[in-house]
């Protein structure tokens, strides 16, 4: 990861979404991504060019922008078309973006397209995120990591987040998968948490 | 054997897929892995078919198939009747919201400049203010009112035009509710797909989150209704069957979107007994 000072950046074309250029590299806000928000406050996992993601939750492409600029390709995916739209316009400036319109819940209708990938990113707004993780491993190389960005109050509202916290990291552990870092990303994004985990050989 | 996106991959031995972008996307569309035993693919495996040379032409093949793929399903999605309608309603209900704030504020603005004009004792409509504001004040002030004239003259036309397209997207519901209230119960669903996926009893309570989530949180009561108070059949309903009005009308909301959405056309049997079951409860003359 490039760092200038205690500012994380990466190298790009800039001017995706206004973001600040400083040096000739592109600003990488934690307030506005949470994987940048996890290397502030944790260690999360370093990005290489050799590495291939799978980027459950793609949104408007802003994170994915930054993870292309470290890695060889990024398969993101994403299902809603308002979003979808300013994610084909960035994957159309990257070589290395492919965008996927398909239900991260459902991987049997975009498994014809995706490689087998070194590390997991998800962050999508949905009650049952550890599950959708779980099935999306399968394209995840044995000794691959698996970022999961827990969006607790998406799990369910009445329940208190730490709660939620812990439901989650027991359905991954029952699943097979070694935790290897939990985080909140406070002060950058309330209710929270980031889990890394590695697909251990079976 | 393993369909990928390219070919078919199994037993040493690929079968390319030729076709255009469109025939790959066909075949992206139908083909579905087994995930029990799916093997992941291997772009080699794409160079070994002769779909291209090497990695860089592999991802680009790709991506070009992945964005025109993703282009189509966005156009299918927007294309859909109430995609408009949604975008439609909600602008309604902004304009509403602004022209209400502007005249609260120019209201204020005249208050200043006439220090001895109160609303008071006066049933002046906000328009006919507004109309007043217009014709008598100088400089931004009657520009302002100006505005908000315009706006409303806006606002009332594109009623017209979300009724009118309400009527031809959801007959049923429309027929049940009206136009308006039919098309804001579309756009807090989100769709017409999401509206008829939904069972009466949240129909009953759209629109009233706050209510909703404070009943789920604390012991407060739960809500009655929603957007479809807006409805006269409720509003008007006395208040001892109000909610019980408000359950069967959300109900047969809930039937009438299933029907909108699979059929889209009106069925007047089902619209009567619908009608007749309501007015019974309205009355308050069943157990």
């Amino acid at each position: 990861m490039i760092w200038i000072g205690n500012v994380l950046v990466s190298q790009g074309e800039g001017g995706v979404y206004h973001e600040r250029i400083l040096g000739g590299f592109r600003v990488w806000d934690p307030y506005r991504s949470k994987l940048s928000a996890l290397y502030h406050v944790g260690t999360g996992v370093e990005l290489t060019p050799k590495i291939r993601v799978l980027y459950l939750g793609a949104a408007n492409g802003t994170t994915v922008s930054h993870v292309a600029d470290y890695v060889d390709a990024v398969y993101a995916v994403e299902f809603a078309p308002r979003p979808m739209q300013d994610l084909l316009e960035v994957s159309r400036r990257r070589k290395n973006i492919i965008p996927i319109m398909a239900d991260a819940a459902r991987p049997d209708r975009y498994a014809p397209l995706v490689e087998e990938v070194d590390l997991l990113y998800q962050d999508v707004a949905q009650p049952e995120q550890a599950d959708i993780a779980l099935q999306n491993c399968s394209f995840l190389k044995t000794g691959g990591m698996l970022v999961l960005m827990l969006k607790t109050r998406s799990v369910d509202v009445r329940k208190e987040p730490i709660e939620v916290f812990h439901d989650t990291l027991e359905v991954l552990i029952s699943a097979g998968l070694i935790v290897q870092e939990c985080v909140w990303l406070t002060p950058y994004h309330h209710d929270h948490a980031a889990i890394v985990c590695m697909k251990p050989a079976v | 054997m393993q369909s990928y996106w390219f070919g078919d991959v199994g037993e040493g031995c690929c079968t390319l897929f030729t076709g255009d972008t469109n025939a790959i996307i066909d075949r992206i569309r139908s083909i579905s892995a087994r995930m029990e035993s799916f093997i992941p693919l291997e772009w080699e495996q794409a160079v070994q078919c002769g779909a291209c040379r090497d990695r860089s032409e592999y991802l680009a093949l790709l991506q070009a198939v992945c964005i025109a793929a993703a282009e189509r399903s966005i156009r299918e999605q927007y294309s859909r009747k109430d995609a408009e309608l949604l975008q439609m309603v909600r602008t309604l209900d902004e304009i509403d919201t602004v022209i209400n704030l502007l005249s609260e504020r120019a209201a204020e603005w005249y208050l200043v400049r006439h220090p001895s004009f109160s609303r008071k004792y006066r049933r002046t409509p906000a328009h006919i203010l507004v109309k007043a504001m217009h014709e008598k004040s100088r400089g931004a002030l009657g520009r302002i009112a100006g505005v908000i004239e315009q706006l409303s003259e806006t606002r009332t036309t594109l009623a017209k035009e979300v009724s009118a397209r309400a009527n031809d997207v959801m007959p049923n519901t429309s027929a049940l509710i009206g136009g308006l209230v039919a098309a804001r119960l579309l756009s807090h669903a989100g769709g017409l797909l999401l509206l008829s996926r939904m069972p009466g009893s949240a129909i009953q309570v759209l629109g009233a989150r706050t209510a909703l989530f404070a009943h789920l949180k604390t012991r407060s009561p739960c809500p009655k209704h929603g957007i479809i108070f807006q409805h006269r059949r409720v509003h008007n309903a006395p208040r001892n069957v109000r909610g019980k009005v408000a359950r069967v009308l959300a109900g047969k909301i809930a039937i009438a979107a299933r029907l909108d959405y699979f059929r889209g056309v009106a069925d007047s049997d089902f619209l009567e007994a619908a009608q007749e079951r309501i007015e019974t409860v309205g009355k308050g003359n069943e157990p």
